[in-house]
């Protein structure tokens, strides 16, 4: 379960607030966050697994305090930026995956098995061998999904995972991500994948605008880009 | 792609040899090829050196496209020192550059980056009281990584230049590839902290690899 508790964030080195201060719960198996550009939802999804701090507040994951224990809160969390390219740091599709199990898994053959399994598990089990440059803009994004369930986190935080995919892989990803047992937080702007959601928050001007089912958090979203 | 991820899961010999000799051979033959000037061993020494590059069955295509800017620059060495004179200097400075590309090659063809970055991350041990060896490592393959990230990133910059008519304004490619070249070094930082590495890279050096 993740918690907000009067979290906010302000620039650094500013007085400009990012995020006002948020108290949210988050239980639910699929939450959407949405909103316009700038409005503060990639700032609330960074603040999950603590790639932003709060400046006030405090953001709890199952109970863990992303600021004084981090690297745990990491451990169990993890996160798909929009582009992959950044995600993706060695040359080949298996020793990315590999780079992921250094902690976890000592022995190199084991840990080029356990790579292979998790390619396999998506789908790229054909392209362990393949340099990272080579693949699709939607199979690197795969690639950067395996990296993350490869540890085994409890919750994946995704940042506009598709916005930079085409339609057929807009809806690969999507499916593999609604098919995943852990719970997804997604930043979208794509309202057909938020309203498959179990809650989906609307974020404007850095404050949850709106927080409910789809259905009516959509129309609230419109309304509120159609400036009404 | 440029010259690096050319490792290709291979069941060749030098496959099989372990990061550590195929370092140590490749400083050792370093130093061979600068010791020796007789133009008969270093084309000798070139030769070895193709076959053993040969022998680990790289990717065509990538690997030509690597080898021939060197070659160029290998051809342009020798025929500068022809003019001046000097034919057995030319041989030899030519066979030279081939050999150290094709030995190379020959171990990052053979080598997966995992293992080199094991490597590093040994030889960095002694010293750990300074600098975490792991944190090294990451270093290490993030630089390898970085490259081909950065030639793109100058391309693009470039392109953009020259659709706007600046083809000759070193400032009009220079600015947008600086800013985004810390765009992208801010971006795989994120990354990184987003994968827990930076954590593991210091908590590793510390405790040693958890074992399953």
């Amino acid at each position: 379960m993740i918690e907000f508790q009067d979290a906010s964030v302000v620039a650094p080195g500013t007085t400009v607030r990012i995020l006002e201060p948020t108290t949210l719960t988050l239980a639910e198996r699929r939450v959407a966050i949405i909103g316009a550009n700038g409005s503060g939802k990639s700032t609330l999804a960074r603040l999950i697994n603590g790639l932003v701090l709060p400046s006030t507040g405090s953001v709890t994951v199952d109970g863990r305090d992303t600021r004084r224990d981090a690297a745990a809160v990491r451990r169990s969390v993890g996160f798909l930026f929009t582009d992959p390219s950044a995600q993706l740091i060695m040359p080949t599709a298996a020793e990315d995956v590999a780079l992921s199990l250094r902690r976890t898994v000592k022995g190199k053959g084991e840990r080029a098995s356990a790579a292979l399994a998790a390619l396999e598990s998506i789908g790229l089990g054909d392209k362990g061998s393949v340099s990272v440059h080579a693949l699709s803009g939607g199979q690197r994004q795969l690639l950067a999904l395996a990296g993350v369930l490869a540890v085994g986190p409890s919750i994946i935080v995704a940042d506009e995972p598709t916005t930079l995919l085409d339609l057929r892989w807009r809806a690969h990803v999507d499916a593999l991500l609604a098919g995943l047992d852990q719970q997804v937080i997604e930043v979208t702007h794509d309202l057909d994948a938020a309203s498959r959601a179990d809650r989906v928050i609307v974020m404007e001007s850095g404050s949850v605008a709106f927080d409910g089912k789809p259905r009516a958090a959509v129309a609230a979203y419109r309304r509120l880009m159609a400036g009404t | 792609m440029g010259l690096f991820g050319l490792y290709r899961e291979r069941h060749t010999p030098l496959h099989r040899a372990p990061a550590w000799a195929k370092m140590l051979g490749l400083v050792l033959a370093a130093a061979w090829l600068a010791w020796c000037t007789v133009p008969a061993w270093s084309v000798a020494s070139a030769l070895v050196a193709i076959a053993l590059l040969a022998s680990t069955l790289p990717p065509l295509g990538p690997t030509l496209r690597g080898v021939v800017p060197v070659l160029v620059i290998a051809a342009a060495t020798g025929a500068y020192q022809l003019w001046q004179g000097d034919a057995r200097l030319a041989v030899d400075l030519a066979a030279d550059f081939v050999s150290l590309i094709c030995l190379s090659l020959a171990v990052t063809t053979s080598t997966p980056l995992d293992e080199s970055m094991g490597l590093v991350s040994a030889a960095a041990r002694p010293l750990r009281r300074w600098i975490p060896p792991e944190a090294l490592a990451l270093v290490f393959s993030l630089t390898i990584r970085a490259l081909p990230e950065l030639t793109r990133i100058l391309a693009e910059s470039r392109d953009a230049a020259r659709s706007r008519g600046l083809d000759r304004s070193p400032r009009a490619m220079l600015i947008p590839a600086g800013v985004r070249t810390v765009g992208y070094a801010l971006a795989v930082g994120d990354a990184i902290t987003a994968r827990g590495l930076a954590d593991e890279a210091v908590s590793v050096s510390r405790r040693g690899p958890v074992r399953r």
